[in-house]
């Protein structure tokens, strides 16, 4: 099939004066795309529940355990190794019609796979999920039990449970304080792209290197008896289960070549289609053994390793830098050797993104609800510098974003690195890609970002200038020391439990137990110093219980987990001889998200005015309110909202009370060490955590109640309560040091598509991106969908499938986040420029 | 009894002898595609739902 596009239509100008951007896409892309992009099974939870059709894949699950217990003498890294290098050799796999690219982790595209040595809490929670087993549904519940009993007790995070400070490990599980596992069975891994993304490596010769080493090492173990080669005989273990993943890796991607082929000699009678599974056979038998010579070689192996990688573990992000990567073959492709058009290429990025958007593993609830419609956070960085300072951005660059504007995918989005040699054009694409509602590029201040990478983890400035988006927002380096292979979730921080806490002497109302430590009696508190005395306490218990699990989990999970794979990707790990999530010789990278962050700051504001300043209300009768959850003291709640000054009006009085918290978590941050004796910033942002977390949080003196959304980003304003206008939004987060003061920070932004139309709201645009720049914010995404689509949209959810909004750390398409949320976006104030 | 490699589904690998894959097409509600899977010639395939004689 060629790259033909559909044939326009004269209602295209017509949706275009109505700003419909989702059907013109409909309308511009190739046949071949629109069949793939409608293809797509939604992943991504609806709500918190899957949608109908979508089924756990019980497949891949039940090779992994039968192989797992037939190798069961064998070191925990190899064991995982030929568990993994069966379900690669066994798994069913498919080529869809008309896909250029292969790979999924699963054996079908209507499944959604599960990672059955993570944790048995999650895998009960499989068990009870109504709708998502196969049929015949009691046989497939059957096999559920059985595997479910088979790893009772021997999952990651059961491991780390039994060594877990037994109050700690209940705090933590308690839900309320923080999410998240404390293992790399659903970890973040960092990609050590330097090493195998360049077009100058394949696995074979990875494999040669290892072989290399094992004979080096083999050598020094016949030598002299002493201490100092035993530590030898585990690294040659490791290299051998790097080896055994890899070659299974070859062998799957064969499979694909094999399936292709037959399909093109035996099955397919369209000459063309033939053509195109001859060079998909070829594609596979070339990557990921060899390095890639051309752009479809180029994603497929990229493809192909994410895809794997899922298979060893639920990876939560996909950090990528792919226009920086691929956009050497894109150039030589299409603009020198000229054997790709411009519209084949575009069917290859589409396909790509696609393929990545198709992409879904088993959640629990939790995990579900804190990011509905997605099923990770495949932030895709694009833009930036190269390590030598100069503009990183390429063909493909502009590439990516046009064709996101085609394919309306929520998941990947991109990120955009700015810096100041960014050219007009490829602002203007990013701009087209936000009038046309996608919620992306969000923008990332590329020289503030780096700053803040060397500031916090030592990395060489070359090697910051690396830096992808590990997962919604931090941003780490892809080099040998300085990539993080994984970063757990669990160091996750619920921060609205700081302030309550503080208020309720460290006992949770909502869960009903004591949590934080003894702070006092907050009704005998007779100054504000009193109150943030309390408030620091908490947050640094809250902070250290999180950063705790989370060290330990790191610490033992080579040993209770394992990555071989990643391993065989990770050049300080094969180097070594060391599993990859050992951190050995890493620079550490490490962050805790912030979620619900900014209610501190209006919180602690409110009662600092009207409790200490103005004496219009003692903390005896605020305390009383708020255990009163607010009820019957509506007029007094009201004044707490109205009466108390908010984050993100360009005031002073709360500005620098969000500062002093900033700052004192900072230095906080400094004490508290990783693995790799690094620092712990703090990155506020939510995910959609304000939605997940608004049954957990108590009434707080910013005038919420429990069960009402919390604020939507890490440093966003209260929904409706920036009144100051954009320009306020911007003084206020300009006051933060973005590289001293933390690792980043989320900034949600509503505009209005009327005011952004045409050239004049382009220029608009460009000059409140100045400001931006100039008052130093490393981050800031839009919403530019305008409220009669977004509440046409809830009542006649069939007719706009594809629009996008931007939720709080990533894009989902609107109706598939769930009524609170949609609310809560509709409710964010919409700024006039 | 049948087996796999009276399947039409089935396709011996060239270069592995005595292994083979069973090659289906599978139209779902949303898209088509080939799937594959490994089959050794000689595996029992009388309780196969999707047996085709060659």
């Amino acid at each position: 099939m060629t790259a033909e596009p559909a044939k326009l239509d004269v209602s295209l100008q017509e949706h275009e004066e109505n700003q419909e951007w989702w059907w013109i896409a409909e309308k511009k892309r190739s046949k071949r795309l629109d069949y793939l992009r409608k293809a797509v099974w939604k992943k991504g939870a609806l709500g918190g529940n899957y949608a109908p059709g979508i089924k756990v894949d019980l497949e891949g699950p039940k090779l992994f355990t039968d192989m797992w217990n037939f190798w069961k003498f064998d070191p925990i890294i190899m064991r995982r190794a030929k568990a993994l290098a069966h379900v690669f050799d066994n798994i069913s796999i498919f080529i869809t019609d008309h896909s250029q690219i292969v790979g999924y982790w699963g054996s079908a595209p209507h499944t959604i796979s599960w990672r059955v040595d993570g944790a048995s809490i999650v895998n009960e929670e499989l068990y009870n999920e109504p709708g998502i087993m196969p049929e015949p549904e009691e046989e497939s519940l059957r096999k559920v039990a059985e595997i479910n009993d088979y790893w009772a007790g021997q999952t990651a995070v059961d491991k780390v449970a039994r060594i877990l400070d037994p109050e700690d490990a209940v705090k933590f599980l308690s839900g309320a304080i923080g999410w998240g596992a404390p293992t790399s069975a659903y970890g973040y891994s960092g990609k050590n792209y330097e090493y195998y993304l360049k077009g100058e490596r394949g696995f074979e010769d990875i494999i040669a290197d290892i072989e290399d080493h094992i004979a080096e090492a083999e050598e020094k173990t016949i030598g002299t008896p002493g201490p100092d080669i035993l530590h030898i005989y585990d690294r040659i273990q490791n290299w051998e289960a790097m080896i055994t993943v890899l070659e299974a890796a070859i062998r799957f991607a064969n499979r694909y070549a094999r399936l292709a082929r037959t399909m093109a000699e035996h099955l397919e009678t369209d000459e063309k289609r033939k053509e195109e599974l001859l060079r998909i056979a070829e594609t596979c038998e070339r990557v990921p053994a060899k390095a890639p010579r051309n752009l479809q070689e180029s994603f497929q192996m990229d493809m192909l390793i994410q895809t794997m990688c899922r298979f060893e573990a639920s990876e939560g992000a996909w950090p990528a830098r792919p226009d920086y990567y691929h956009g050497p073959f894109y150039e030589k492709d299409v603009l020198q050797d000229k054997t790709l058009t411009e519209e084949e290429a575009t069917d290859l990025i589409g396909e790509f993104m696609i393929r990545a958007y198709e992409v879904g593993g088993f959640g629990p609830r939790w995990a579900r609800e804190g990011m509905q419609g997605i099923t990770g956070t495949w932030v895709w960085t694009i833009g930036g510098v190269k390590p030598d300072g100069s503009d990183a951005c390429n063909a493909l660059t502009t590439a990516f974003l046009r064709t996101a504007r085609l394919i309306r995918v929520s998941n990947p989005t991109f990120a955009f690195r700015w810096h100041p040699k960014v050219s007009d054009e490829v602002m203007r694409e990013c701009f087209e890609c936000i009038r046309h509602g996608l919620g992306y590029p969000s923008f990332r201040h590329d020289p503030i970002l780096v700053a803040n990478c060397m500031n916090w983890h030592g990395h060489p400035v070359e090697e910051a200038r690396t830096w992808v988006h590990q997962a919604c927002m931090s941003p780490c380096p892809t080099t040998k020391n300085g990539v993080q292979p994984f970063r757990m979730a669990s160091a996750t921080a619920n921060c609205a439990k700081m302030v309550e806490y503080a208020l309720h002497n460290g006992y949770d109302h909502v869960v009903g137990m004591q949590m934080g430590p003894q702070t006092g009696d907050a009704r005998t508190f007779t100054d504000f110093e009193q109150l943030f005395d309390a408030w620091t306490r908490q947050m640094q218990w809250l902070l250290s219980l999180l950063v705790r699990t989370v060290n330990l989990g790191r610490y033992k999970d080579a040993e209770f987990y394992g990555r071989p794979l990643l391993s065989g990707i990770t050049e300080r790990a094969v180097e070594r001889g060391i599993d990859a999530v050992n951190p050995e010789g890493e620079r550490g990278n490490c962050w805790i998200t912030g979620f619900t962050w900014v209610e501190n700051a209006d919180s602690l504001a409110a009662v600092k005015k009207l409790v200490f300043d103005d004496k219009k209300y003692t903390m005896d009768q605020l305390i009383t309110a708020l255990e009163s959850n607010w009820d019957g003291y509506e007029q007094m709640r009201l004044d707490f909202v109205n009466k108390a000054p908010k984050w993100g009006n360009d005031d002073d009085y709360v500005d620098d009370i969000m500062l002093r918290c900033l700052r004192t978590l900072a230095k906080h941050s400094r004490v508290m060490r990783c693995t790799s004796n690094n620092t712990w910033p703090i990155s506020p942002q939510n995910v959609s955590g304000n939605i997940h977390y608004s049954s957990v949080v108590g009434a707080l003196p910013n005038g919420r109640r429990l069960g009402d959304a919390l604020y939507d980003g890490g440093i966003s304003p209260g929904p409706g309560l920036d009144k100051k206008g954009p320009t306020a939004v911007l003084k206020s987060c300009g006051k933060i040091d973005h590289v001293g003061d933390g690792r980043a920070f989320l900034l949600n932004q509503r505009l209005s598509p009327t005011q952004m139309a045409g050239e004049k709201g382009y220029q608009l645009w460009r000059a409140y991106m100045r400001t931006w720049a100039d008052l130093g914010l490393d981050h800031i995404q839009f919403n530019m969908v305008s409220d009669k689509t977004l509440r046409a949209a809830q009542k006649d959810p069939e007719k706009y499938q594809e629009v996008i909004v931007r939720v709080a750390g990533y894009s989902a398409h609107f109706v598939d986040i769930s009524r609170k949320t949609q609310d809560n976006i509709i409710q964010r104030t919409v700024q006039g420029i | 009894m049948s087996t796999c490699s009276d399947c039409k589904s089935f396709f011996p690998r060239e270069d592995e002898p005595g292994k083979g894959d069973c090659v289906r097409r599978v139209v779902d509600p949303r898209q088509a595609y080939y799937t594959t899977k490994p089959k050794n010639p000689e595996d029992d395939a009388s309780g196969c739902g999707e047996f085709q004689k060659r």
